[in-house]
């Protein structure tokens, strides 16, 4: 009852302000001329009596203060008297309430960018029903078809029949499924409409997926088991982005025939729109497709392994033990499966089947948890994500170093007035709330535009992370906990360090203070500054020259001389198979698609090829020498199939003997074109040229014969050497072996930029056949790019937050020297009275900046040396003590803080001696 | 500006306020009169802490306040007890007189 009406009257008394202090001052007042009135009556005359009463009560304003602040409302009011008072300082001070806000806004929006990326990427689970019951069973992501034992003896790739085993004999998992290790390119066209396909991503998964998963159809139904058997009509289930974006959201689509891959399907359903499959990745599945409707039948025999597997483990198991079971059923399925090629007296052999038995009991699946699915982004991403979080780690100190600066600078600065305050009877309380109150109003400014800046900045990094992406099912809306954090920590380095200043004030004695006003030399607060400064020129430094190192790197990377060259041309993916072409119908669509490209104005050369450099794609096996006893001692050279004009389209030199060419036809001799590293490596100390090799096992080793050598060119790995290679022409196979060369890839040399090619590309391929599907079409050139996309992400975020920190280290510079300068002004006037002229000041001044930046690289590059050893792994072509990035570094840092130094240097120097001892 | 409320037994002015109100409705100055006239001069208060005091009590719905002409024709806001300030000052009282006895019990014992 009594706080309603404590609050009531406090209420009241907030908004009828005005009427009760003029009720307070009358009563005061009478209650004063009482008192007087009363001394006079005993004999005093007035003025006597008046300042006995004084004396005795205190002045009528500090009672008054003394009854307003006894009331809670008080608070709210001092509260709102601060914070005008504090937005009016921060008015006057535009360039330091700017400066905060900048270095805060920097510090939190880059900080909650990249740990709403890690929080996204490597921590949230994917959103299904109880994902942490989720296992996998395997360690690593390899890809995509394997037979026999698999490397290292972790298993993760696992043929169909191994699933339905390991599924039906394994009663911990309330449910297993499988799913195709990689997405499938699906050519796409909606039953009864006329235009050409289109190109879709879709993955392969048993019938039991969704429901494992615990994901319903948002519209429709999602798949069943039983759309998963032999002879099950097929069916397909679309992502709720693509039924969005490419359909609308049509709901007429749930129910209607599709013909996906030439095959008719019905779409039974709509996934909900968080779902974005197993794994985190760009460009997520925009169909999900039964496994019994995956149409090489040959995956479903006991050999190729191809599928991954992910189950739900029952609550009541050990995930150990399970491990340690699933590892007992896949060797004795290897052992009762594996080597069907072995012959009698093979398995007779005792020691032969002990090497078969050690290698069957190296094979063990270890059960990985699986909450957030597969982790792919989060393998290839996690080195550098580290390396992020630690740079804007870092960026988030400079920007603190700095606010603290500029506070304790402004704090500083303030001391005068403070003193005032304090002489005039303001309690001390009030004084460091004021400034508390300007530090928090100042923190919060930062904070909203940090908001902005992390969400533009986790889009900037999506985009730039996944490169050419159509989709990234990644939320870009910064992480509650994660900006609270950094919000949390931005105001409390805007307190305390913005009542520091303050709390010093106010235990001084203000009368020192008006004494001494712009007098004393020494200034405890000033150590603090100058050390702050030093530490902003450390980091600074440390972070240029990382920024310096993974710039070069990537320049080095991108700039390499890969052995084909990328200007003027085009890549066009396509994929004859999907589109229902048989083998016998290729050589006339090969045929056909030269023809028509080479005759499109502008096109240079036109070839086909089964992949191109650095698409993604690599074959490699095993190869025999004729005459030569088999090598074990490499691993499997890489192999390409290549038409016509190739070499010379993608712009790799011949170095001896002929390029594959239009005599290289079925029927033909066969022949083959290797690389300098196969020469090298096979053919030592011989002419290759004329040489026959095969691949398979020994019996083929007459199958091609060789004509020809090109130079290495780097299709798959970027970093290290060029593998060996050899190429063979796209029809051509061993002796009584069909034909079976298919097109992955149209290279084009064009003149002139490649994109602007692409319409006419697409309507002379439609002109070819308008049922061939165009999966992709981007310049070569953004296909290399798009391999460097990690690295050019950590080079340009590195460099950013690189030119960030210059920029705060030397506002920080700017602040301590201008605030030293305009403390000094006094002194700087009586040298100069004293006869010092102008670069005498220009030095003193310079003299302490100097020795601070001199300080600052002392600490920091040895810091930097020391973390560029965790840096080199990272490193192509650039040591990490690298003498030029480390010298331009700190010229560049010392250049910059020299610079921003001097401005208040500069302005020392023209002070009037007369002006100067003047003012105070 | 002495102030020799600040020797008084804490929460103890509030009661003694409220004893100097049961008598007769009185503003201020006349509260910190009475108190020192019926302390003989020990307690003085000043006019920050009476206010302050006065406040409370006002808040807590003890006393309530009247602007009244006093006696040489000023206006001045004479404080009155309510019934619940007439409960707690009793209340107050029995408590203060139960507390002094006990302490005076453990004082004189040897």
């Amino acid at each position: 009852m009594s706080i309603l009406q404590n609050i009531a009257s406090g209420l009241r008394a907030l908004f009828g302000k005005k009427r009760r202090d003029k009720e307070l001052d009358e009563e005061l007042h009478g209650f004063l001329e009482l008192a007087v009135e009363e001394k006079m009556q005993h004999g005093m005359n007035r003025p006597d009596a008046l300042r006995a009463v004084r004396l005795e009560q205190g002045t009528l304003a500090l009672a008054k203060e003394a009854v307003r602040s006894a009331s809670w409302e008080s608070f709210l009011e001092t509260c709102w008297q601060d914070v005008r008072l504090a937005a009016r300082t921060l008015r006057k001070n535009p360039g330091l309430a700017a400066a905060v806000v900048f270095t805060l806004a920097l510090g939190i929006g880059a900080n909650t960018s990249i740990f709403t990326l890690m929080d996204r990427v490597m921590l949230k689970p994917l959103p299904v029903a109880k994902p942490a019951q989720l296992y996998r069973l395997g360690d690593n992501n390899n890809c995509c078809v394997m037979t026999g034992p698999q490397n290292g003896g972790s298993f993760v790739l696992y043929s169909y029949p191994l699933y339905e085993a390991l599924r039906d004999h394994t009663p911990e998992f309330s449910q297993l499924v499988a799913f195709s290790s990689h997405l499938q390119d699906l050519s796409v066209r909606r039953g009864g409409d006329s235009a050409a396909a289109r190109p879709y991503k879709g993955e392969f998964v048993s019938g039991n997926y969704f429901e494992m998963l615990g994901i319903a159809a948002s519209a429709g139904r999602t798949l069943a088991a039983k759309d998963d058997t032999a002879g099950a009509a097929p069916v397909a289930v679309m992502s709720d982005h693509t039924w969005q974006t490419h359909f609308g959201g049509d709901p007429s689509v749930i129910g209607a025939a599709f013909t996906i891959n030439t095959v008719p399907y019905i779409v039974v359903g709509v996934t909900p729109p968080q779902f974005y499959g197993d794994t985190l990745r760009s460009d997520p599945p925009d169909f999900w497709l039964p496994l019994s409707a995956h149409p090489e039948r040959w995956l479903f025999g006991p050999e190729p392994e191809w599928l991954y597997l992910i189950g739900r483990l029952r609550a009541d198991v050990s995930p150990a033990q399970v491990q340690a079971k699933l590892t007992g059923e896949l060797q004795q399925w290897l052992w009762a499966t594996g080597y069907p090629e072995a012959t009698p007296e093979q398995r007779n052999d005792k020691a032969l089947v002990e090497k078969y038995r050690q290698e069957i009991n190296r094979q063990h699946i270890r059960l990985t948890p699986a909450a957030g699915g597969v982790n792919q982004i989060q393998t290839e991403y996690t080195a550098g994500l580290r390396l992020l979080v630690t740079l804007s780690g870092l960026l988030l100190l400079i920007a603190c170093a700095n606010i603290a600066n500029l506070l304790l600078a402004h704090g500083s600065a303030n001391r005068l007035q403070t003193a005032v305050r304090l002489a005039l009877g303001a309690p001390r309380r009030r004084v460091i709330q004021q400034m508390l109150t300007e530090s928090v109003l100042l923190a919060l400014a930062g904070g909203a535009a940090g908001l902005y800046v992390a969400y533009t900045g986790t889009q900037a990094i999506l985009l730039l992370a996944f490169r050419g992406a159509r989709y990234i099912p990644i939320d870009a809306r910064p992480s509650l906990p994660v900006l609270g954090f950094a919000l949390a920590l931005s105001l409390a380095t805007a307190i305390v360090f913005g009542i520091a200043p303050a709390w010093v004030a106010s235990r001084s004695d203000p009368a020192d203070t008006l004494r001494g006003a712009g007098r004393s030399t020494s200034d405890p607060s000033s150590v603090l500054q100058k050390s702050l400064v030093i530490v902003q020129v450390a980091f600074s430094i440390a972070l240029l020259i990382g920024a310096g190192l993974l710039t070069q790197s990537l320049r080095h990377l991108e700039d390499q001389h890969f052995g084909f060259l990328t200007d003027g041309r085009l890549i066009v993916n396509v994929a004859p198979g999907l589109d229902g072409y048989t083998p016998d119908k290729l050589d006339g669509l090969y045929q056909r698609l030269e023809e028509t490209l080479t005759r499109i104005p502008d096109v240079i050369s036109a070839s086909l090829s089964w992949y191109s450099p650095l698409d993604g794609n690599n074959a490699n096996e095993r190869v025999y020498i004729q005459g030569k006893p088999p090598d074990y001692r490499w691993s499997a050279p890489s192999w390409d199939r290549v038409g016509p004009h190739y070499f010379q389209t993608i712009g790799t030199r011949l170095l001896r003997g002929r390029a594959i060419d239009e005599r290289d036809v079925p029927g033909a001799p066969n022949v083959a074109v290797i690389n300098e590293t196969f020469a090298s490596r096979f053919f030592p100390n011989e002419d290759p040229i004329g040489q026959r090799f095969g691949m398979g096992d020994e019996s083929h080793s007459g199958d091609y014969e060789i004509v020809g050598i090109v130079e290495d060119a780097k299709y798959q790995d970027t970093r290290g050497p060029a593998y060996a290679t050899s190429f063979l022409p796209l029809l051509q196979t061993p002796p009584g072996e069909p034909v079976r060369g298919w097109v992955g890839a149209i290279e084009l040399h064009v003149a002139g930029k490649p994109e602007n090619l692409e319409p006419a590309v697409r309507k002379a391929i439609a002109g070819v056949d308008p049922n061939l599907t165009v999966l992709n079409i981007m310049s070569f050139g953004e296909q290399v790019a798009r391999h460097f996309n990690q690295e050019r992400l950590i080079a340009r975020l590195t460099e950013l937050f690189g030119a960030l920190a210059l920029v705060l280290a030397c506002v920080g510079l700017y602040g301590v020297t201008a605030y030293a300068v305009a403390r000094r002004t006094n002194e700087i006037g009586i040298r100069m009275a004293l006869g010092a002229d102008r670069s005498n000041v220009l030095g003193l001044v310079l003299r302490g900046t100097l020795s601070q930046i001199g300080l600052g690289l002392a600490i920091g590059i040895p810091a930097a040396l020391a973390g560029g050893r965790v840096l080199a792994s990272q490193l192509y072509g650039v040591n990490s003590y690298d003498p030029v990035i480390l010298g331009l570094a700190a010229a560049l840092l010392a250049a910059c803080a020299i610079l921003a130094a001097s401005l208040p240097a500069r302005s020392a120097a023209r002070v009037d001696p007369v002006v100067a001892l003047r003012f105070e | 500006m002495a102030d020799k409320s600040s020797e008084l037994v804490q929460g103890t002015l509030d009661m003694l306020i409220l004893k100097t109100l049961a008598l007769e409705p009185m503003h201020g100055y006349g509260i910190a009169v009475r108190l020192e006239q019926m302390s003989k001069g020990v307690f003085r208060l000043n006019a920050g802490s009476l206010f302050v005091a006065i406040q409370r009590l006002q808040r807590d719905g003890l006393i309530k306040g009247e602007w009244k002409p006093t006696e040489n024709n000023r206006r001045a806001k004479y404080y009155a007890l309510t019934d619940q300030g007439r409960k707690r000052l009793s209340s107050e009282t029995k408590e203060w007189g139960r507390q002094v006895a006990a302490i005076t019990r453990i004082l004189e014992a040897s």
